[in-house]
């Protein structure tokens, strides 16, 4: 029994990745995005560096920190929108008649684009951060780096779904896209290492999901080793268990309240 | 010349509308607006963290780069209000929906560039005067000298949006790709000059002018000279006359879409 419910969102993954496979413009837009934000920190890293860098890390392990906090950043299929139109258009009047949760496909069908996007993002990431330091970090921290920045992808992703359903009471969600985005980028550690930030906005910043999704995975490129995984795991876990529950609780909370006009 | 007061008529009118429409929604106008400020803010806390331990990169300071992000940040708010429709334009072209406007007796850039107006811009906008005006390297009887910078960025940037996206006129539906090139466009605005050098540099002055978008304008506005002046109004309007004259050959080309529709 549970493995036939299974079996339908598998099938939705593998749709949404046969779909990405054909549809490949905007992930080669993002490699090419790629390529010019590494090339551009790789530079802004060697004037740093000049000026005297402000923290014990060579500019090699922060252009190959970069390269895997954007790397998870844009593996995460942008799902919001879809879900946001589905929700102003009222197809999501039909989806929800289907014998799966609307949510669970929504969240599969994503599941299966990041499939597509995360290994040729990593290739590329690694490409273009080779290109750009001539230098690869130890093989064991890119390894650990691989399954925790997938699950981190995953979490960001499930952060997106539940945006999109912000659309049910909001007229757009992308402000609070954006706001969370930015919050992302900045107490997740996007492009400096959280350690570079004052005291404050680290503690702050601990308190939050962000750094779990960016710079948990990333630091093991920086510590050049798979030390702290278990607490990492233990967090990706919690921060799991808290989105499931935030988007399970907000889907509810619209399907209550829907109404539905026409026919 | 009565041609033209036609045409600033039209224009005056859409924006009114445009406006009207944003503003109908005021909860939903508000929070675009404030959280577009709150986005600008929270992506400049990086030069903030940095430039707390690094205090000089290569000449510039942080006030140098507050003046460059206010800049940009103002041009595209500029350029999303006032001319929203330039983001949608290879969907108008690939859908067919050019046709509506063909009928009309209004140039059809300025009308399709006209047709949507982002709310949010009012927050870059905003968020760009607030950011030029606390740097502490611009004085408030710079004030006018800011203003041509801040549009120069805009019609840079505007007239890049066209271009990207009148390649669908040539390329079909290119879309995604022209987002990007513009994002392109700004990312690379949104650095100092000095850290890009030789050929780079020589495409940010040229095929992708993220160089008349961000680093000009924002030297003129700190410190103005004639030559500065003139090289920025000279290029902003090159690169807005190229564009049209762009755009206006790939209507040449158009094929309608054979769509019935009404446009208000």
């Amino acid at each position: 029994m549970r493995a036939a419910a299974a079996a339908k969102y598998v099938a939705f993954a593998r749709v949404a990745t046969a779909l990405a496979r054909r549809d490949r413009g905007e992930l080669y837009g993002r490699m090419l995005f790629f390529a010019v934000i590494l090339g551009v920190f790789s530079s802004l890293w060697r004037a740093v560096a000049e000026a005297g860098m402000p923290i014990a890390a060579d500019p090699k392990l922060l252009v190959w920190y970069l390269a895997t906090t954007e790397w998870i950043i844009l593996s995460a299929p942008p799902v919001h929108t879809d879900v946001q139109e589905s929700i102003r258009r009222g197809d999501v009047v039909c989806r929800i008649g289907r014998p799966v949760s609307y949510v669970g496909a929504a969240f599969a069908e994503a599941l299966g684009l990041l499939a597509v996007r995360a290994p040729l993002l990593a290739a590329t990431a690694w490409a273009c951060a080779f290109a750009f330091t001539g230098w690869i970090p130890s093989l064991t921290s890119l390894a650990w780096t691989l399954p925790f920045g997938f699950a981190a992808a995953a979490l960001i992703t499930a952060m997106y779904l539940w945006i999109g359903l912000l659309a049910f009471w909001l007229e757009d969600v992308s402000p609070v896209f954006w706001v969370v985005q930015k919050l992302l980028f900045v107490f997740g550690g996007l492009m400096l290492p959280i350690e570079l930030y004052p005291r404050a906005m680290q503690v702050a910043a601990a308190w939050t999901p962000f750094p779990a999704m960016l710079a948990g995975p990333a630091s093991f490129v920086l510590r050049q080793s798979g030390a702290g995984w278990l607490m990492l795991a233990l967090e990706q876990s919690a921060w799991g268990g808290a989105a499931a529950l935030a988007v399970w609780w907000a889907f509810r909370r619209a399907s209550a309240t829907l109404t539905i006009n026409g026919g | 010349m009565r041609e033209r007061s036609n045409h600033l008529a039209f224009v005056s009118a859409l924006l009114a509308t445009n406006l009207k429409a944003a503003v109908a929604l005021r909860g939903a106008f508000v929070i675009q607006v404030v959280f577009m400020m709150l986005n600008n803010l929270t992506f400049f806390v990086f030069w903030w963290a940095l430039m707390r331990r690094v205090p000089e990169l290569r000449g510039w300071r942080l006030g140098d780069i507050q003046v460059l992000f206010g800049i940009v940040a103002a041009g595209f708010g500029l350029t999303v209000t006032l001319a929203g429709g330039v983001r949608h334009l290879s969907r108008f072209i690939d859908d067919g929906e050019l046709d509506t406007l063909l009928a009309q007796p209004q140039p059809v850039l300025l009308h399709a560039l006209g047709l949507r107006l982002q709310a949010s811009g009012f927050g870059d906008m905003l968020s760009g005067i607030a950011f030029i005006a606390s740097s502490g390297q611009v004085s408030w009887r710079a004030a006018p000298v800011v203003l041509l910078a801040i549009a120069a960025s805009a019609l840079v940037i505007l007239a890049c949006g066209i271009l990207f996206h009148s390649l669908t006129f040539w390329l079909g539906n290119v879309d995604t790709v022209a987002r990007q090139l513009w994002e392109l466009l700004i990312t690379f605005a949104l650095y100092p000059e000095p850290l890009f050098g030789g050929g780079l540099r020589l495409v940010l002055f040229t095929l992708l002018p993220a160089g008349f978008v961000g680093y000009v304008p924002a030297r003129l506005a700190q410190r103005p000279t004639a030559a500065l002046v003139v090289l920025t109004i000279a290029a902003a309007s090159a690169y807005l006359l190229f564009a049209a004259a762009v755009f206006e050959r790939g209507v040449k080309r158009y094929a309608s879409g054979s769509r019935f529709g009404v446009h208000g």
